[in-house]
């Protein structure tokens, strides 16, 4: 049972009786007209239960894609059906139309988005399909909600509702949003890879093959017995590297749920954590290291693994990462360091480069980074790659008043910490960078591409 | 029934569901399962209600009423006065009591603390006789010319007195149990029940051609005193002198004098007769209003949401504790340290670096006077947040000073 609009149009057209005869019974004999007439209504209206649906929606989507959840309604009662239809869906997948036509996603709180509502008019036997448009905002597994029918009756005063389980779930994928930057990644590393006129020898670099040298070759590169068995000028040329082995650990304990100041590049990651800036970094990589011939590996772990991706490669990688990577949430719980390592050293039996994705928390790296830091660095070229708060950065450049002054202290102080945590960790022969949430991603593929380039993998 | 599929494309479609599986019967007994606690509670309510209302003493509570039949009421002395042919007209606003009491009948005052001056003036200038039962000392005053005054406070007295008068009333009623309290100066006045000190129960005058009787103590009125001695005579008498009498109890929220004269006049008289009506009307229409919003189509859905924790609080906090503990010293060293590192950095000098070196070399790179700088990076903490401001941008302006040699 439920109300529409029209019944308060028609409680509200009572002020005419009301005006003609104005004595309370008045209002009591309008009263019992409109139970009367809404209970009609409601006895002549369609059953909502009589309708077959039908909900079919993508597997999975990446965040920040638009998507449609379609809905087949068919009438399968004996009377017409005049419905109102919603298809619910979680608040961070549903998106409210802009006046545009465009698609407003959840992001502001305060105005939560809800999931379209459809009118609907079906003539007994026939079907109506309904697309309700989505817009992920969040990572993860999202189970969609019922499908609610209102139908009214013949007066459209009032009629039945029925809300009805039909299943369906969505798997959100990380955005990929640093993307963007694995084009230049790519070239850099074909200019590396021999293919590219300019040719880098160097430590770590293998020998390629042998061609007639031109003009502008590095003539240290010359291979004077082969140029002596011919008689033309033979140059060798080398290539990096292939087929080593990164390690990629996503930190997803209590330092990675922090939230840290929101992307500036329009993209959609409001979850905002470190994590999201980790995955993404992952994300991009992998995608490099996996083009560069390289073996990828991802774990995910807090205090057990949380997710891990390994063996994948080519076009299977990354399809296998976002989906790995798309459930994993931060825990509010310590990372056991100790056991990260051992799960490192057992899933690992080759020297790789392990790319640590996590924070510089003083505290949090003295007592769990720090002392297991030698067992990794000792077999494997180790990365510490830290997200840093853009608010901080914020708080480190406001001059405005004083009390901007003491926040720029306490922003400097902090970054001092965290630097000589950063230096320690040098001394035990990681490489250690911090970078904003946006540079994060980049930044690490440009430590890759050093590191792969001077032959340290 | 079809099972729900994944197609090759990546896209997922649900079963064919048609209904919930619920019948009317079913949703029926659900529902009454989940609310019969709910509807029982309320109907025993709505019972106890009931039987209360049923078994509620009819009449009313208010003392001296004559339409209360408890002991501080006056239901018996009314109903005798009535069955002897007195008609009486219980009243409760002054204004009514004031229009009601012409010639030829009796006005009864019962007790009442709350009379304003002007309703007192009204109630003494009555033409009708005045019966005081109780009264107050400016009623006293100006119903009697001033001539009788209320006394101190005495016990009644412990032996039936004699009255002692020749007022007809008093002469009937013989022997008297009541409390004296009032004083009479002048001979025009009748006093009855005197005590030794000169205080009467009762003060009887002709006053601008009708009588006011006084009676200081009213429980004569009470149905559970009326039968003592000769209360009921003396009360029978003075009420019964008129065919109507008036039987004013004084509403305390009453503040009419004069009927059309009335000061504050009741919410009702000033709004149009079809007022009512049109606020039934308008609670209708606020009725189906809510009824119509609030049905929800379908619940909420809910989600999971990530622990919401900025990550700048911790910063933030510090330089709050800098800012309320005026750690100006903290504060400035934190800056200095910061610019000390990154000009180092961007001079090629290590971390471990002594502060000489350090001056050395952004004096060379900027040609400073090498004090200026050692005071401004090493220099001794700022004496308020002014210098400390000051400091902040001088260090800003040296960092940009400083690039890469």
């Amino acid at each position: 049972m439920a109300l529409s609009w029209r019944a308060v149009v028609l409680a509200a057209l009572g002020l005419v009786p009301v005006a003609i005869w104005p004595v309370p019974g008045t209002v009591l004999i309008w009263a019992l007209v409109i139970v009367v007439v809404c209970l009609l209504d409601v006895a002549l209206a369609a059953s909502p239960r009589d309708v077959t649906l039908q909900r079919t929606v993508p597997a999975s989507v990446r965040l920040g894609t638009p998507a449609t959840s379609r809905l087949v309604l068919t009438n399968a009662g004996r009377r017409r059906l005049r419905a109102l239809v919603r298809d619910a869906w979680p608040p961070s997948l549903a998106a409210a139309r802009d006046d545009d036509g465009g698609l407003r996603p959840h992001t502001d709180a305060a105005q939560p988005a809800r999931t379209a509502r459809h009118s609907v008019q079906l003539p007994v036997g026939e079907s109506a399909r309904l697309s309700t448009p989505l817009l992920p905002t969040r990572r993860g597994d999202r189970v969609a909600g019922p499908v609610t029918i209102r139908t009214l009756g013949p007066l459209r005063l009032a009629g039945r509702q029925a809300s009805i389980d039909v299943g369906g779930r969505i798997r959100v994928l990380p955005e990929f949003a640093s993307r963007r930057h694995l084009p230049s990644r790519l070239a850099r590393l074909r200019e590396m890879d021999g293919r590219a006129s300019v040719q880098v020898r160097g430590e770590g670099t293998e020998f390629d093959s042998l061609r007639e040298y031109v003009v502008g070759d590095d003539v240290r590169s010359i291979d004077w017995r082969a140029t002596a068995r011919g008689g033309d000028v033979v140059v060798r040329t080398w290539r990096p590297e292939r087929d080593r082995r990164v390690v990629i650990v996503l930190d997803t304990g209590r330092t990675s749920a922090a939230r840290i100041g929101t992307t500036s590049d329009g993209s959609l990651n409001s979850g905002g954590t470190r994590l999201e800036a980790s995955v993404e970094a992952a994300l991009l990589l992998a995608a490099l290291a996996d083009r560069a011939g390289d073996r990828v590996q991802v774990l995910a772990y807090d205090r057990t693994l949380r997710s891990r991706v390994a063996g994948a490669s080519g076009p299977r990688l990354l399809p296998a990462m976002a989906d790995a990577l798309s459930a994993v949430q931060p825990v509010l719980l310590e990372t056991d360091w100790a056991g990260l390592v051992g799960q490192v050293r057992t899933r690992v039996s080759q020297r790789a480069l392990v790319v640590l994705l996590t924070s510089l928390d003083p505290a949090v790296v003295e007592n769990g980074l720090l002392p297991v830091i030698d067992q990794l660095a000792a077999e494997h070229q180790v990365v510490v790659a830290a997200v840093t708060d853009a608010e901080v950065a914020q708080m480190r450049a406001g001059r405005a008043d004083v009390e901007e002054v003491y926040d720029a202290a306490a922003a400097a102080r902090g970054d001092l910490e965290r630097s000589a945590v950063a230096a320690v960790l040098r001394q035990h022969g990681a490489e250690v960078f911090e970078a904003l949430p946006d540079d994060l991603a980049p930044r690490l593929a440009d430590t890759y591409l050093a590191l792969k380039s001077a032959g340290r993998l | 029934m079809s099972a729900p599929t994944t197609s090759p494309t990546g896209t997922w479609t649900s079963a064919a569901v048609t209904g919930d599986g619920t019948t009317l019967g079913s949703r029926s007994r659900r529902r009454w399962r989940a609310a019969r606690w709910v509807v029982g509670g309320i109907a025993a309510l709505l019972l106890t209600v009931l039987v209360l209302a049923v078994m509620r003493p009819a009449g009313s509570v208010i003392p001296y009423d004559p339409e209360n039949s408890r002991p501080d009421g006056s239901k018996a002395l009314a109903q005798v006065l009535g069955r002897q042919g007195v008609q009486v007209e219980h009243v409760t606003r002054v204004a009514d009591a004031v229009a009601a009491a012409g010639p030829g009948t009796t006005l009864l005052v019962t007790p009442a603390t709350y009379l304003l001056p002007e309703q007192v003036q009204a109630l003494a200038a009555v033409d009708a006789d005045l019966v005081l039962a109780g009264a107050d000392d400016g009623l006293l005053r100006a119903a009697t010319g001033n001539q009788v005054q209320r006394t101190s406070w005495r016990p009644a007295p412990d032996a039936p007195v004699e009255p002692g008068c020749a007022v007809p009333a008093a002469v009937v009623a013989g022997p008297s149990l009541l409390a004296p309290g009032l004083e009479s100066t002048t001979p025009d006045v009748s006093t009855c029940w005197a005590d030794a000190d000169g205080a009467s129960v009762l003060a009887a005058l002709e006053r601008g051609g009708r009588s006011v009787v006084v009676v200081d103590d009213p429980v004569l009125l009470r149905n559970d005193e009326v039968l003592t001695e000769g209360n009921a005579a003396l009360a029978l008498h003075l009420l019964g002198a008129h065919e109507r009498l008036v039987w004013l109890v004084a509403d305390p929220a009453d503040s009419t004098v004069d009927e059309g004269l009335s000061p504050d006049p009741a919410p009702g008289s000033v709004l149009p007769s079809w007022f009512g009506t049109a606020l039934w009307w308008a609670v209708l229409v606020a009725l189906v209003t809510v009824l119509w919003r609030g049905r929800r189509l379908g619940r909420l859905v809910a989600e999971d949401l990530p622990v919401v924790v900025p990550s700048a609080e911790s910063t933030r906090g510090r330089a709050r504790l800098y800012r309320r503990a005026r750690a100006r010293g903290h504060a400035a060293a934190g800056l200095r340290a910061a610019t000390a590192q990154a000009v180092a950095l961007r001079l090629g000098l290590p971390r471990s670096s002594h502060p000489d070196s350090v001056v050395d070399a952004v004096v060379r790179a900027t040609r400073r006077d090498p004090r200026e700088v050692a005071d401004l990076i090493y220099g001794p903490p700022p004496a308020d947040d002014a210098a400390l401001s000051e400091l902040a941008r001088r260090l800003d302006t040296l960092e940009s000073e400083v690039h890469r040699p």
